[in-house]
């Protein structure tokens, strides 16, 4: 049981006017609540049966068996990805699946015709359509909890998104399972080198373009070649012209050093963003419908010289090759503001939006040690006493994807078509894989709780519930929780058990109990298909289903 | 084409005539203590965030410079391609052409070298600092149009002053004082019902003791702000649709049900430019123009609403940003053509409100290798409305010169967002800043009004 006392405490911590020298210590958390938290953190919150399941477990069992790689065991998950046919495919492989293997097959795109064209489109649409619903089915089936937090987390971190259009809507399948989910457990650095050289970030930040300047030499090729073409000296004046403009392109640098490892203004200037970008070029893939799509370093893309980033001098790679921006990366990956960057965020991800100071110290500590190893910052976290912390318990408002995810856990949600899915997140503004800024969506209660928000939340916390969402039910085994002898006025509290764990507010027992009132007072055989939806739908929209 | 331009232009002289005389004096009797709104309507100002760093030389084009001719090889527009000229010096991307009855009308203002003088290349913090009005200095966490709902509220003000016309708010309109952000795609016809339901949960209802716990001691307070949150929600979204009323379920009406648009074909269709208006003086059918379709209708309403903000984002332009019928081309007239509408429709309104369009930066004054440009430092900033010094560029323009460049690249900043915003929010609520009110900043006064 919970004790008052101890809360009672807890809450006047998190008013420290209030708090009078020689308080008692708030109450830890018992082991009920310790084990919703893990769940809720590192899981997406508990599915029916979770709770108790790990409590027989324990906890450092549960997440000795979490963080590490290991394959999903799901069968559910294993049949809900069965029918999909891109998911392992290369950049080259879903090029070729799109462009080759259907539609097309030996036309020219212009030669086709209105319906082919619009097979195309579909087919077209298929790998990204594929990987955003895998994601969601891996995010609410899948046994491996902590991979699916996580690989959200790095998802946003190192974002790329099919808003860019065209080309990487072969690329991202790929990059989720090979960038992403091979080094979720493993190093940073292996983590910022294959994002770095995968084709879906080369063109997403438009590194695969950004070059030298032509030599001289080369103008007079292109005009020499302008001039042979189409004999016009005035046209091949101003194709040396637009030539001579082509070059360096800084978006990927900067993004490199604010987003994806020192930070913003974290110790780099102007200079060191413009130098970076000139040790990349040449960094670039192999890039068209039929091209492997693989990582290439172009010798004539690049700057030849010796780069000063962060006061450090690298010399070029003597063997001409990307060795220059490899020895950068790597020294950016191992930097002390990388690790305590990384460390904030991981922190602010997995216990409060204000990241509490020790615990990132922890993490940062366990991130320099270890040389980047991504689940010792994890466990770090999680071992510090502010994880555990009573005021970090439900403090984070979730996300509208975390929302999304959770409900769908908590209801044991059955899905057949995760497309209605795609479009709620749609609807909320974060649908996955379409966040145009290289930020990522933010994980904080401030980018995401304005009023208004939660209308759409009520929604669909009724459309699930009372089977209104294409695609999605809650299945007949839910209603099992409330014992056939239960007496109606208790319904609320069995599936309060199953959606709110940790208990339900003195408000929501109050509007819950209202509405059983009401329905009784209207209905003499009072039939839990009726009232248990409504009830269900209320509990998700509470306020106490909106934080982790 | 010059057709339609004629019709429009004799729309705007019919009534620009009135709007100038009104809008001299809706503000002053707001300053002189009239809380209520004036018969018409109160004053209203509409900010629009162009999120990406909006290229200022690809709008407001120095068409004749020769450095410009000669750093943007693919980019320069001239008469052949039809841009706008404005005066001796700029002219209007001819994608902007919508505009150009508002510029002839004397209601359109663009300020050139307009920005932050803060360094800072990154979108995110250029775009928060410009937001909370605070370059510099991450502590500040209240958007400058929240800053003047708080410090401006009149008691028992409606909570219906300002709107977020979009699902999340821009940040200049987040913090303290409580703002709807409404939703685009809330079932109209369940929507009413949904709030009902919800109003025990998170309304003003009984059952909860104030600071008080419950039998288990757990307390009911609200330190994520979810409960006040979802108060507001209902009861200002419940105003919302009274007003909105038949004509939409909110800024994205037509979305509902049925096949939902894969975000793609949206891009796809903006890109295209499929989002054409049916006529020279109708709203694109597209999300902005559907928002501010909406806007206009609550603004005709006179149901007290002070500011409104949205968002029009993807102009990060580092590649193949496009001549006249570009990428960026396209958005520009989605955008042109929105608030043409707008304008058009909101008629003598417009005398008492004003449109604010900024962005987080302007670009580099020379393309980029790949027919983009990079990231910059001064940018345009564009009024529109009936009390604006319309029909002349503001702003100290001084060429392209290597010298008269931000870091030999950028345009400079010579004038200060913060001195816009405090001009602005003079001219529509004869509302003064205090001292603190933009962090580490003097006011400079300007006559844009």
């Amino acid at each position: 049981m919970v004790t008052m006392p101890g809360l009672l405490c807890a809450l006047l911590l998190a008013f420290p006017a209030q708090t009078a020298s020689g308080q008692d210590a708030p109450a830890p958390l018992n082991p009920r609540e310790r084990a919703v938290h893990l769940l809720n953190r590192l899981g997406f919150g508990p599915a029916p049966g979770d709770v108790e399941r790990l409590l027989e477990m324990g906890e450092q069992a549960w997440l000795d068996e979490q963080l590490r790689p290991a394959p999903a065991q799901d069968p559910r998950l294993a049949a809900a990805l069965a029918g999909f046919e891109t998911l392992e495919l290369s950049p080259a492989g879903a090029s070729q699946w799109v462009y080759q293997d259907y539609v097309g097959r030996g036309k020219k795109e212009e030669d086709l015709s209105d319906e082919e064209r619009q097979q195309l489109r579909e087919r077209r649409r298929q790998p990204g359509r594929e990987l955003i619903q895998s994601v969601l089915y891996r995010a609410v089936l899948s046994d491996r909890r902590a991979e699916e937090v996580l690989t959200d987390f790095w998802r946003n971190h190192f974002n790329v998104s099919f808003t860019k259009g065209d080309a990487i809507e072969v690329q991202i399948n790929d990059y989720e399972r090979m960038v992403l989910r091979r080094n979720v457990f493993g190093k940073f650095e292996d983590m910022l080198r294959a994002s770095a050289r995968h084709a879906a970030m080369l063109n997403y930040l438009d590194n695969a373009v950004s070059r030298r300047p032509p030599t001289k030499q080369e103008l007079a090729e292109i005009e020499r070649n302008v001039k042979r073409r189409t004999g016009s000296e005035a046209r091949a004046s101003e194709e040396v012209q637009i030539a001579a403009e082509r070059g360096l392109n800084e978006n990927y640098a900067r993004e490199l050093l604010e987003l994806h490892t020192l930070g913003v203004d974290n110790g780099y200037e102007q200079e060191d963003v413009v130098a970076l970008a000139e040790a990349l070029t040449g960094w670039t893939y192999d890039a068209g419908r039929r091209a492997s799509q693989e990582f290439t370093f172009r010798a004539d893309m690049h700057v030849e010289s010796d780069k000063r980033v962060l006061g450090k001098t690298f010399s070029e790679d003597k063997e001409g090759g990307p060795g220059q921006g490899e020895a950068i990366l790597q020294h950016l990956a191992g930097h002390k503001n990388t690790a305590r960057f990384i460390a904030t965020k991981l922190t602010r991800y997995l216990v409060n939006d204000e990241a509490p100071p020790a615990a990132v110290d922890a993490a940062a500590k366990a991130f320099l040690k270890s040389g980047g190893d991504l689940t010792a910052t994890v466990r770090a976290i999680v071992a510090s006493e502010e994880f555990w912390s009573r005021r970090n318990f439900e403090a984070k408002f979730k996300t509208p994807y975390e929302f999304v995810v959770s409900a769908l856990r908590a209801t044991g949600a059955e899905i057949s078509d995760a497309q209605a899915l795609t479009w709620t997140l749609q609807s909320m503004n974060q649908p996955v894989y379409f966040c145009d800024d290289p930020t990522g969506w933010y994980d904080t209660a401030e980018a995401w709780l304005d009023p208004g928000v939660l209308a759409l939340r009520w929604q669909f916390a009724m459309d699930l519930s009372e089977g209104r969402l294409r695609g999605v039910k809650i299945p007949r085994e839910f209603w099992n929780a409330v014992p056939d002898d239960a007496p109606p006025e208790t319904w609320q509290h069995h599936l309060s058990l199953l959606l709110l764990p940790e208990g339900a507010g003195e408000r929501t027992r109050a509007a819950l109990a209202s509405v059983t009132a009401d329905y009784l007072a209207k209905k003499k055989v009072p039939d839990l298909r009726e009232l248990g939806p409504q009830l269900v739908g209320l509990l998700l929209g509470s306020p106490e289903f909106q934080k982790q | 084409m010059s057709d339609l331009h004629h019709l429009d232009r004799r729309d705007f002289l019919k009534w620009s005539a009135a709007a100038a005389a009104a809008g001299l004096a809706l503000p002053r009797a707001r300053l002189f203590g009239a809380q209520e709104p004036a018969a018409g309507g109160g004053p209203a100002l509409v900010v629009i965030f162009l999120r990406g760093g909006a290229d200022a030389l690809h709008m407001l084009l120095p068409w004749k410079n020769e450095e410009f001719l000669a750093g943007r090889p693919t980019l320069r527009l001239g008469e052949a391609e039809g841009v706008l000229p404005l005066d001796g010096t700029f002219a209007l991307h001819p994608a902007l052409a919508p505009l150009k009855p508002a510029w002839d009308a004397k209601l359109l203002a663009p300020i050139v070298c307009a920005g932050s003088p803060h360094p800072t290349r990154s979108h995110f913090d250029a775009q928060d600092w410009m937001e909370y009005a605070a370059p510099g200095d991450r502590s500040v966490r209240q958007g400058w149009i929240n800053r003047f709902l708080a410090a401006s509220a009149p008691s028992g003000a409606s909570e219906f002053r300002a709107l977020g016309m979009q699902d999340l708010l821009p940040r200049s309109l987040r913090g303290a004082y409580k703002v709807l952000a409404v939703p685009t795609n809330l079932d109209r016809k369940r929507g009413d019902q949904t709030l009902d339901r919800f109003e025990d949960f998170y309304g003003d209802g009984s059952g909860m003791m104030e600071g008080g716990e419950d039998m288990q001691g757990r307390r009911e307070d609200d330190d994520t702000g979810v409960v006040e949150s979802g108060r507001m929600t209902i009861e200002t979204l419940r105003r919302f649709q009274e007003i909105v009323g038949d004509a939409a379920g909110g800024p994205g009406a037509g979305q509902e049900g049925g096949a939902r648009p894969d975000p793609r074909d949206r891009r796809r269709a903006r890109d295209e430019r499929e989002t054409a208006a049916a006529s020279p003086n109708d709203y694109p059918d597209s999300q902005f123009g559907r928002r501010l379709a909406i806007l206009s209708k609550v603004i005709r309403a006179d149901a007290g609403l002070e500011v409104a903000g949205l968002d029009y984002g993807g102009w990060d332009d580092h590649t193949n940003a496009g001549g006249a019928d570009g990428k960026m081309a396209a958005r520009m007239r989605e955008l042109a053509q929105s608030l043409h509408a707008f304008v058009t429709e909101l008629g003598p309104r417009m005398a008492s409100t004003t449109v604010l369009l900024v962005s987080e930066f302007g670009r580099t004054a020379h393309e980029n290798g790949n027919n983009g440009t990079d990231h910059g430092h001064g940018g345009v900033m564009w009024l529109i409305g009936g009390g604006v010094k319309g029909g002349q560029v503001h702003g100290k323009w001084e060429g392209l010169a290597p010298k008269a460049l931000y870091q030999g690249r950028d345009l400079p900043v010579s004038t200060d967002f913060r001195d816009v915003y405090a001009s602005v929010l003079a001219h529509s609520f004869g509302f003064e800043p205090g001292k603190d009110f933009f962090p580490g900043h003097k006011v400079a006064k300007l006559k844009l009004f």
